[in-house]
């Protein structure tokens, strides 16, 4: 009997994924521990192993196709071994990006926040929404699947006589009104069309036609820029390049969560100015000496201290209640070809400024690798987003779904600065509080903000810790 | 003498100039042009028709002595070097003043003199009867381009450029030809089919490196072995000295002899005397005035069209921007320049190529498939007792696009216009293996070529299948 090969369960969240290559082909002889396939989840691309050895006997799932997890995906067994009759696994209904976006909104009284269980990013910022002690609310709508993604495509009404004359003509047949049984579009409805749409009147040259049919570009919506419009090879690429691209998943996953954060949580923004210079001071005698701490170490310990002394900050709210964090779960931003991703460093409160440093960096290696999983990115309470090394002035972030507040972090320039009555040139970083104005005030916002400050210009709060 | 005013003015009677002039005045412009030498230019007097004159009959001396195996036999075949020559200049005469008279039934007023800017719409042209000042709306600088004369070379009767070289009164019995690009090859060829013992040096790995390896290797082939030309690349000319009775060139280990040292080594654009500068004009650090894709200077009303604005330096690439140029010149809103130039060398055998060379393809990623087929294969070829040679497309890959085409071989230079007409206008390679060629002609040839890229080839062995 078969082994049946099921999609596994990557995260603690995650309900289903997409199969992005298959690595072994049917026939081909499996080891264990041989990578079969690659999948991604709407939080990081993983390689899965076989636990089975044989030969794979059957693909059910194909590339490209979006299956829940523990869905059978492939056999594998010995040659000739009779495979279950299987239909493929339920694929995940494709689903406009902006009908994904607008998730179900909870009902107010019952669902703590949503989308728990998705990254959300902001500017900068991809983050791993945590629902730390409330119920896990279900996705809040089947995640948006990528174009590729669809396992059959939509079965259009059409003779097999006026598909081919659409496919001979380069252009789109679902345009094409069907007068047939059941609107079932014929031959003489593509002629009608085509005549309809004076096609006969459209110069294109062969080559740019040929091109067209096998890109599957409507050559009706090609603009021609040859002599008399004549449509050429240059115009269908230019067609080709600017036709919509399904965003990776990754990417659709943050383009739904940040609209979802941004036009549900009032959002607003303190600005103050950090001093610096002493403390990069500080940070480079340590260098010298062989420490390993990063400025964004010390900007991270500030963090968790505020935070510790403003609760009201470390919760999240959904307008009717409000969910305090005992614990300080610290999201740090990472930018990634892909994306940005959040990776979490739990109970950071609880963490010596050694452990810190050491857990943030391992996080951030991990998801420089591409190595993260989705329980790594999942139950922030605040986050810091840091473009230091991007050379700006200043910017504004905006709040992972179910955090109550981010923190900007821009780059620090040496800057004149009246400091005891006197102008002096000082290294200063501006950091900007971005907030959910359900959960806190400006005062206590600006509290917080001025209290991450007041511990980064402080000598002897950063000397106490190392 | 008052000023003259005209809606356009162009520099230059070359294969740039006077066809923009003549458009112009088609469109209805009020039109002067320019010449301060030669009307027709460098191409109508020392370029491309006085050595097709004479390559034509050098070709044919060597064709009818090389008939035996067609049963002719020529005694005594001679060649009259100053007959041959009269043959040059009254071809060159008769189109120069067909130049004069197409100008003139247009309505173009033809200054002989020097043309110079004095400033953005006003030109200076300094001829035999004196300065004649000019105002002009629209000003087409066509002045061309001129021989590079590297400085490290003697200034002496024995070492010529190529206009100089045509004008030789007499057949240098021993030809070293520095340079080889294509005007080094056809005078080379030129030379070696009359008759002189000729040497090709070349700096570069290879002669006429534009061409793809294949290409460039039938033609080294004949040039080496059928013409019998030294042919010596990778090596500079170390030392070149000069006689009374001959020059004499180092290259490496080797030194040798020749009555005349033709240098063809590039070509360099042409400004003086025209003072670009007072029109605000700023030629590059190479001297080329540099044009956008109408031709259009940095000046409004400037165009700059030819070899003197740094494009490909070939009659036609001028011809057809100073079509363009002119459409522009006078409000037309023509379509930029073609950027498919098909280039044509007449050694022996003729070489052409047009669109992207295989080399060229791999540099730009482009996946392409070739379909090459011999003139051996075709019975036309056959006939004529001129078999070397092969032509060859370059398709895409997948969409079957033709994207290239190189000739080598008889008629190649004429071939060549199928196969930038099909690239222009974007055919595949399957539509020029439909289309009925007539038989038999040297133009089947690509058809069958198209056959064999295509895969299945009739007039040649079919491609081996792979196991």
């Amino acid at each position: 009997m078969p082994h049946a090969i099921a999609m596994p369960k990557p995260g603690q969240f995650t309900e289903e994924c997409t199969i992005l290559r298959w690595h072994k082909r049917e026939g081909d002889p499996v080891a264990k521990g041989d990578i079969l396939f690659e999948i991604e989840t709407d939080k990081a691309n993983m390689e899965v192993e076989s636990f089975y050895e044989g030969t794979l006997l059957k693909i059910v799932a194909k590339e490209g196709a979006t299956v829940p997890v523990q869905a059978t995906v492939a056999y594998i067994g010995q040659p000739g071994e009779p495979i279950p009759e299987v239909a493929p696994p339920p694929a995940v209904a494709p689903r406009p990006a902006a009908a994904a976006a607008a998730p179900a909104t909870p009902s107010a009284a019952s669902t703590p926040s949503p989308a728990p269980s998705r990254p959300a990013p902001s500017t900068v910022a991809v983050p791993a929404a945590p629902a730390p002690t409330a119920p896990i609310a279900p996705p809040p709508a089947a995640v948006p699947a990528a174009a590729a993604t669809v396992a059959t495509p939509t079965e259009l009404k059409i003779s097999p006589r006026a598909q081919r004359r659409a496919r001979e003509a380069a252009i789109d047949p679902s345009r094409v009104p069907g007068t047939g049984p059941g609107g079932r579009i014929t031959e003489r409805d593509v002629e009608a069309y085509l005549e309809a749409k004076g096609y006969s009147s459209l110069r294109i040259t062969p080559a740019a036609k040929e091109l067209a049919r096998r890109e599957g570009v409507d050559i009706l919506t090609v603009r021609g820029t040859g002599e008399n419009g004549r449509i050429r090879v240059e115009d269908v690429q230019r067609a080709i390049a600017e036709r919509p691209q399904t965003m990776s998943r990754m990417r659709q996953v943050i383009a739904q969560r940040l609209t979802h954060s941004y036009t549900t949580t009032p959002h607003f923004f303190v600005t103050v100015p950090v001093d610096m210079t002493e403390l990069l001071a500080f940070r480079q005698q340590l260098k010298n000496q062989g420490a390993p701490y990063t400025v964004t170490d010390f900007i991270a310990e500030a963090v968790v201290q505020a935070l510790v002394e403003c609760p009201d900050m470390n919760s999240r709210t959904d307008g009717r209640q409000v969910w305090r964090s005992t614990r300080v779960h610290l999201g740090i931003a990472v930018a990634l070809e892909s994306g940005l991703v959040v990776p979490v460093v739990r109970n950071a409160d609880e963490l010596s400024f050694l452990e810190l440093h050491e857990r943030a960096a391992a996080l951030v290696e991990t998801a420089r690798a591409g190595k993260l999983t989705p329980d790594d990115m999942t139950g922030g309470t605040f986050t810091i987003s840091n473009m230091g090394m991007l050379d700006v002035e200043q910017f504004t972030a905006i709040i992972n779904p179910g955090e109550g507040a981010i923190l900007a972090v821009a780059s620090t320039r040496p800057m004149p600065w009246v400091r005891a009555g006197r102008i002096e040139v000082r290294q200063i970083m501006r950091i900007t509080l971005s907030a959910d104005h359900r959960l806190v005030d400006g005062a206590t916002a600006a509290r917080f903000a001025n209290a991450i400050r007041a511990r980064l210009e402080d000598p002897t709060a950063w000397r106490s810790w190392v | 003498m008052g000023t003259d005013s005209f809606d356009v003015v162009v520099i230059g009677a070359g294969p740039g100039g006077y066809p923009a002039a003549i458009r112009a005045a088609q469109f209805g412009a009020n039109t002067a042009i320019v010449e301060r030498e030669a009307w027709g230019g460098t191409c109508l007097n020392w370029g491309c028709i006085p050595t097709k004159a004479m390559i034509a009959a050098a070709g044919l001396a060597r064709a009818a002595g090389h008939a035996s195996a067609m049963g002719l036999t020529t005694e005594g075949l001679s060649v009259d070097y100053a007959g041959l020559l009269a043959h040059k200049n009254r071809t060159v005469a008769r189109l120069a003043a067909g130049v004069r008279s197409l100008l003139k039934s247009n309505g173009v007023e033809q200054i002989e003199g020097e043309a110079s800017f004095v400033t953005r719409e006003r030109l200076a042209v300094s001829g035999a009867e004196g300065t004649r000042w000019l105002h002009a709306r629209r000003v087409i600088v066509a002045t061309g381009s001129t021989s590079t004369m590297p400085a490290f070379l003697p200034r002496h009767p024995r070492v010529v450029d190529s206009r100089a070289f045509l004008d030789l009164p007499h057949r240098p019995e021993r030809l070293i030809v520095l340079g080889g690009g294509y005007i080094g090859c056809e005078l080379a060829c030129l030379a070696a089919m009359l008759g002189s013992e000729v040497t090709v040096v070349e700096l570069l790995d290879d002669i006429l490196l534009l061409l793809d390896a294949d290409v460039r290797a039938e033609v080294r082939r004949s040039m080496e072995h059928e013409l019998g030309i030294r042919v010596l690349c990778g090596h500079p000319a170390e030392a070149v000295e000069t006689g009374d009775s001959a020059v004499r060139v180092r290259v490496g280990d080797a030194a040798f002899e020749g009555d005349c040292l033709l240098v063809a080594v590039g070509r360099r654009p042409m400004t003086e005397g025209l003072c670009p500068e007072r029109a605000g004009l700023r030629p590059d650090e190479r001297g080329y005035l540099r044009a956008d894709a109408w031709n259009r200077t940095r000046v409004p009303g400037i165009y700059a069209i030819g070899d003197v604005n740094g494009g490909p330096q070939l009659a036609h690439a001028a011809t057809s921007q100073g079509l363009i140029a002119a459409a522009d010149a006078v409000g037309r809103r023509p379509r930029p320049n073609e950027t498919l130039v098909p280039g044509v060398i007449f050694t022996q055998p003729e070489v052409a190529l047009v669109g992207l060379t295989e080399a060229e393809a791999g540099r730009q990623n482009m996946r392409v498939k070739v379909g090459r087929f011999p003139f051996s294969a075709l019975g036309r070829a056959l006939a004529g007792g001129e078999t070397a040679g092969f032509v060859k497309w370059i398709a895409e890959a997948d969409s079957g696009r033709l994207v290239g085409a190189a000739a080598v071989g008889p008629h190649a230079t004429d071939l060549i216009s199928e196969a930038a007409l099909a690239i222009r206008a974007e055919l595949t390679v399957e539509e020029v293996g439909r289309t009925i060629h007539p038989h038999p002609t040297h133009g089947e040839i690509w058809m069958e070529a198209a056959h064999v890229l295509e895969g299945h080839p009739v007039h040649v062995p079919p491609p081996r299948r792979r196991a």
